[in-house]
C-alpha cells in the first residue's frame, strides 16, 4: 500500500512562490483592477471587511460537527441571514446550504419534486423554462430527472403568456424564471404567469441572479413565486474568486419548508439551564426539517460566504433598497449614455436595444448586429477591444435570443465618471478602423487565444518530466 | 454609506436622462406586486460596529485550536501556511470572475492549470478539473458521469455499487444527485473486520461503477481495495474517494486501477471553516474526459504564438448544452483550489510525504494511548489507519463527549449520529497539529469521563 514514487511537481521556496503567484496575479483582471460590466453576474465591489472577519478563528477554525453549545455565534449569524433573506424575498423559510446558484436551483427543484411526490403527483415530470433562461436552469432541472419544455419569449424579450398557456398541463411540475428577465427588463405580467402555472398545479421557481435590481421595491413572494434562490456572490458581495466559491441559499413558501435540506438554524428563548449564549436572550440550535431531502452539500453550506454576506448586509440594513436604486440608476444611465445619439446619421453604425423598453432594471442588452452588418465587427470583437481599454468585456452571446448580444450590468458600486468614460470609449471603438477591432486585443498580457487549438491538443497539465 | 460612489449625484444623473426622480426608474413595476413599505430590517451599521458584532458573535464560538481537538470526519484541523491566504486574497485573484476572457485572466488560468497538474500527479490520473463543491458532490457527480459513460455497454445498466461504510452525509448527497436520473445504488457489504467483502463485490462485475473510500469513514485502510479492478472487470468504473494528505504515503489509486478519484481538498489550502467553503477534487482517465463535470483549463497559443491558457471542452457545460449538459455546475470552488495549489507547491513532494508521516505518527500514538484505556477497544483492531480511528466505549459516547467537553477537550465524534446502533462508539481524528500534550489530555479526559459516566 505504500506509495512507490512521490508526485513530481516542482520544489520551491517561499520567496520563489510568493513571486510566482504575485506575478500571476498581475496578469489577472478583477473588480479591484477595473470596471467589470458582466451582465447577470453582479460584479460589485467586495468590501474588505468581509475578508478580515472570515480570518477570525471563530469562523475559520470551527468544525461543522461541534455541538450547538460551542458554535452559538455561527448559529446566530445563520439564523439572522435566514431571516433577512426570507424578508427580502417574501419567503417563509430559508436554507443556507446550497453552495452555488446552480446548486440552489437544483435544491429547490428537488424540494418541489418531493412536494409533488408527497401529494401523489409524481406524474408531473416537466419543467417549463423560457428560451432566455440561464443554462443552469434547464441543467439543474434535468439533474432531477425532469423533461424541459422551452417556451419562446415574446418579440420584446418578455414572457409570452400565450405560449405559456399552451405549454402548461397536468404534467407541469414547475416553471423556472427570473425577474427582471435576462434582458434586464421587468416582467409586467409576472403575476399572471404565476396564476397560469398554479392553476395547472405547478410551482413557480425564481432564479435570483437578478435580485440586485429589486430589493425593497418588490419581491418574488409578492409576484407569486413558491421558491427562490439567492446568489450571495452576486447580490451580497461574496467575492467571485475566479469562478467560485459561490453560495446559493434558497427560500421557500411554507408549504415547501418541510422538504428543505438539513439542518436549518433555529432558536428559542434561552433559559437558565442553557450554557452561555451570545447574549441576545436566545438559544440557537440546528433543526432537521420534517421531511427533509437530506443533504446537497456535506456540511452546512459555505459558512464563510454566509458570514461575508452578513457583514455586507449589516452595512446596509434596511437601506438595501438604496443599493437596488443605485444599481438600477447606474444601468439606466449607462444605457442612456451609450445610446443617446442613436439615430444620428453622423454617428458610426450603432447597436440596437436588445429589448425595447422605457427603462431597464440593473442590466441591459445591446444587439450588435447592425454593427456587424455594416463593418463585419462582431460583438466578440468589440468585447476583445474593450480589454485593450482596460475594461472587462460585458457578457457575450447571452441571452441567446438577442443576436450579437452584449449584456452590461454596471452595479451600484461604479461612479458616474467610470460610466461616462466607458460610454465614450465604447463609442470610439465603434468609430475605429474595423481591422484594429477584429484583431483585438492588442495590449493585453496575451493576444486572442486559440480556443480551437486548446480543445484539439488537450494539454490539460504539465508533463512534469 | 461608503459603498455607493454616486450618492449625492442621483439628480445630476437622472436629469441627463430627462427624469427627476428615482421612482420613475421603477415605474415599470406593476402596482399589484409593488412593495410599498420599507424593509423591516435594522438601520445600517458602520464598519466599526460590524467588526464589534463579528468579534462578539464569532468570539463566542469555541474553535479547534483553543483546546485539544479530535474531531475530523474528513475535515482537517490543518496548518495553512501564512503565504496562502495572503496571496490568494490579492484583489486580482479574489475579485475576478470565471476566466471567460482568457486574454486578461492568464494569472488564474495558469494557476489552475498548475493545480490540475498537481492533483493529477497526486492521484496518478491524467485529467483533473478545477474543483467541485466538496467530496460528496464530487463522489455524486463521479457516479453520474460513470453511468453516462458506461451504461450503454454494461450488463448492469444504470447500476452502481457503493461501500456500506460511505458515511450518511455523503450518501444523502449521492442519493439526491442520482434519484432522478434512474440510477440504482446497491450496497457493497464489509466483513466484521472492517474490510470490504471482496467475495460479495463480485456482484459488481460489469456494472457501471463501484465507489469505495480509502481510508474509509472509520479511518481504516483496506489493502483489499487494490484488487477490486480484477474483480469488477475492465469496463466498470472504479471510483475511489481519498484523503489527499494520505497520498503522501499510500499508493495513488490511479496506480491500482482507479478510473476516477474524488475527495476532500480542504486539508490543502483552508481551515475547517465550519464546513465551507471547501473544495472537492475530481480526476479521471481520458475515457471520462468528454462527459466529466466541471471546468477544465487547457494550454494553447495566442495570436502571436505565445503560450496561453484557456477554459476548454466547454461544450460539456451548462452554458452551451443546457439540459444536456454533463452537470449544472457553474461557480465551483476555484479560489479555494488556488489556495490548495499554493499550499501543495509550498509543501513540495517531500513536504507532502513528511506531512503524511506526521499525521500518521500522531494518529498511531493517539490510537495506542486510547486503546490502552481500561474498557476502551478498537472497533477494527486489524486495520492500519490514517488520520482517524474508531473505538467502542463501555458507556454512551455522547455522554462521554459531554464530560470531556466540560474538561476542555473535544474528544471526537459520536458515531451514533451516523449509524444509530453505534451509541457507544467514538471516531477520534488527528492531524499535523496534534501534540503529545493533546493526546495526554485526551487520554486522561476520556478515562475520567468513562469512570464518571459508568458510575
Amino acid at each position: 500500500m505504500r506509495r512507490n514514487a512521490l508526485p513530481r511537481w516542482p520544489r520551491a521556496s517561499e520567496p520563489e512562490l510568493v513571486r510566482h503567484y504575485t506575478l500571476l496575479s498581475q496578469r489577472n483582471f478583477g473588480i479591484d483592477t477595473g470596471f467589470y460590466p458582466l451582465g447577470s453576474c453582479t460584479m460589485k465591489h467586495n468590501p474588505r471587511i468581509n475578508e478580515r472577519i472570515v480570518q477570525m478563528p471563530g469562523i475559520d477554525r470551527i468544525h461543522p460537527l461541534q455541538p450547538d453549545s460551542q458554535i452559538q455565534g455561527l448559529l446566530a449569524i445563520y439564523y439572522e441571514m435566514q431571516d433577512m433573506l426570507s424578508i427580502c424575498a417574501g419567503m417563509d423559510s430559508v436554507t443556507l446550504q446550497p453552495v452555488a446558484g446552480a446548486q440552489g436551483e437544483f435544491t429547490a427543484i428537488r424540494c418541489i419534486q418531493e412536494y409533488h411526490n408527497s401529494n401523489g403527483e409524481s406524474n408531473r415530470n416537466k419543467v417549463i423554462v423560457p428560451d432566455s433562461a440561464h443554462g443552469t436552469n434547464p441543467a439543474s432541472a434535468a439533474m432531477c430527472g425532469y423533461e424541459i419544455v422551452e417556451i419562446p419569449s415574446g418579440p420584446d424579450g418578455r414572457i409570452d403568456l400565450q405560449a405559456l398557456r399552451a405549454a402548461v398541463d397536468g404534467e407541469t411540475a414547475a416553471m423556472m424564471i427570473t425577474n427582471p428577465s435576462t434582458l434586464g427588463v421587468f416582467e409586467p405580467e409576472i403575476a399572471e404567469a404565476a396564476r397560469i402555472v398554479h392553476e395547472a398545479g405547478g410551482q413557480m421557481y425564481y432564479d435570483g441572479a437578478n435580485f440586485n435590481a429589486i430589493l425593497g421595491k418588490t419581491d418574488p413572494g409578492r409576484m407569486g413565486f413558491d421558491a427562490v434562490h439567492y446568489n450571495l456572490h452576486k447580490t451580497f458581495s461574496q467575492p467571485h474568486g475566479g469562478g467560485g466559491p459561490g453560495s446559493g441559499p434558497i427560500g421557500v413558501k411554507s408549504h415547501l419548508a418541510k422538504y428543505l435540506p438539513s439542518p436549518i438554524a433555529a432558536r428559542r428563548t434561552r433559559t437558565e439551564e442553557d450554557p452561555r449564549g451570545v447574549g441576545d436572550g436566545f438559544w440557537y440550535f440546528w433543526e432537521d426539517p420534517e421531511s427533509s431531502i437530506g443533504k446537497v452539500q456535506q456540511w452546512n453550506g459555505n459558512a464563510g460566504a454566509v458570514v461575508r454576506a452578513w457583514a455586507f448586509y449589516r452595512r446596509y440594513g434596511r437601506d438595501l433598497e438604496l443599493m437596488s436604486e443605485h444599481a438600477v440608476l447606474n444601468a439606466n444611465y449607462l444605457r442612456h449614455r451609450i445610446m443617446r445619439n442613436h439615430g444620428d446619421s453622423a454617428m458610426p453604425p450603432m447597436p440596437k436595444d436588445g429589448a425595447p423598453s422605457e427603462v431597464v432594471k440593473h442590466e441591459f442588452t445591446l444587439d450588435m448586429s447592425p454593427v456587424k452588418d455594416a463593418t463585419g465587427v462582431t460583438a466578440k470583437d468589440v468585447a476583445k477591444r474593450l480589454l485593450d481599454y482596460g475594461y472587462m468585456a460585458p457578457t457575450l452571446y447571452f441571452p441567446q435570443i438577442v443576436p450579437e448580444c452584449l449584456m452590461l450590468e454596471p452595479t451600484e458600486t461604479e461612479s458616474k465618471d467610470v460610466l461616462d468614460k466607458f460610454a465614450d470609449d465604447f463609442l470610439s471603438i465603434l468609430s475605429e478602423d474595423p481591422e484594429i477591432v477584429k484583431n483585438a486585443p492588442h495590449t493585453t498580457p496575451v493576444r486572442r487565444v486559440d480556443e480551437v487549438l486548446a480543445a484539439r491538443q488537450l494539454i490539460l497539465r504539465h508533463p512534469c518530466e | 454609506m461608503d459603498q455607493l460612489p454616486n450618492l449625492g449625484r442621483e439628480i445630476e444623473m437622472l436629469s441627463e436622462m430627462g427624469m427627476s426622480s428615482i421612482d420613475e426608474l421603477f415605474a415599470d413595476i406593476p402596482e399589484d406586486v409593488r412593495r410599498n413599505d420599507p424593509l423591516p430590517l435594522p438601520p445600517p451599521q458602520s464598519e466599526e460596529q460590524i467588526l464589534a458584532d463579528a468579534e462578539r458573535l464569532l468570539g463566542a464560538n469555541t474553535h479547534l485550536d483553543s483546546r485539544p481537538s479530535f474531531i475530523s470526519a474528513g475535515l482537517a484541523r490543518n496548518f495553512v501556511p501564512t503565504m496562502v491566504p495572503m496571496l490568494a486574497t490579492r484583489g486580482e485573484f479574489l475579485t475576478s470572475y470565471t476566466p471567460y476572457q482568457p486574454e486578461v485572466s492568464q494569472g488564474m488560468l495558469q494557476a489552475m492549470w498548475e493545480f490540475q497538474t498537481m492533483i493529477s500527479e497526486l492521484v496518478a490520473l491524467p485529467v483533473a478539473n478545477v474543483s467541485m463543491y466538496d467530496a460528496s458532490t464530487a463522489a455524486a457527480e463521479a457516479i453520474t458521469c460513470a453511468v453516462r459513460v458506461r451504461s450503454k455497454r454494461s450488463s448492469q445498466p444504470n447500476t452502481v455499487y457503493v461501500s456500506e461504510f460511505v458515511p450518511p452525509h455523503r450518501m444523502s448527497v449521492i442519493e439526491n444527485y442520482t434519484q432522478g436520473v434512474g440510477i440504482d445504488i446497491k450496497i457493497l457489504p464489509h466483513r466484521d473486520d472492517g474490510t470490504l467483502d471482496l467475495e460479495a463485490a463480485k456482484a459488481a462485475d460489469d456494472s457501471c461503477a463501484v465507489y469505495v473510500e480509502q481510508p474509509n469513514a472509520f479511518g481504516s485502510m483496506d489493502e483489499g481495495l487494490m484488487s477490486l479492478r480484477s474483480i469488477i472487470g475492465e469496463k466498470t468504473a472504479l471510483i475511489v474517494g481519498v484523503d489527499v494528505v494520505s497520498l503522501g504515503l499510500i499508493e495513488a489509486p490511479g496506480n491500482w486501477g482507479a478510473d476516477i478519484v474524488v475527495g476532500e481538498g480542504q486539508p490543502f489550502g483552508i481551515g475547517p471553516t465550519a464546513g465551507g467553503p471547501i473544495y472537492g477534487i475530481f480526476a479521471c482517465t481520458k475515457d471520462y474526459l468528454r462527459l466529466m463535470p466541471g471546468r477544465i483549463v487547457g494550454q494553447s497559443l495566442d495570436a502571436d504564438g505565445k503560450i496561453a491558457y484557456t477554459l476548454t471542452l466547454s461544450t460539456r457545460e451548462q452554458h452551451i448544452r443546457r439540459h444536456r449538459a454533463t452537470s449544472n455546475i457553474c461557480s465551483n470552488e476555484t479560489l479555494i483550489a488556488l489556495m490548495g495549489a499554493m499550499h501543495m507547491s509550498l509543501l513540495g513532494p517531500e513536504g507532502l510525504e513528511r506531512l503524511a508521516l506526521r499525521v500518521t505518527a500522531a494518529t498511531q500514538i493517539a490510537l495506542e494511548t486510547v486503546a490502552s484505556i481500561e474498557g476502551v477497544e478498537l472497533i477494527y483492531p486489524e486495520s492500519p489507519v490514517f488520520r482517524e480511528f474508531a473505538v467502542r466505549l463501555p458507556c454512551s459516547s455522547r455522554e462521554a463527549l459531554e464530560r470531556m467537553d466540560s474538561m476542555g477537550v473535544m474528544g471526537g465524534f459520536d458515531l451514533s449520529q451516523w449509524w444509530a446502533p453505534m451509541g457507544d462508539c467514538l471516531l477520534i481524528g488527528c492531524d499535523e497539529r496534534t501534540t503529545k500534550e493533546d493526546i495526554e489530555s485526551l487520554s486522561s479526559a476520556l478515562s475520567a469521563s468513562i469512570s464518571e459516566v459508568s458510575s
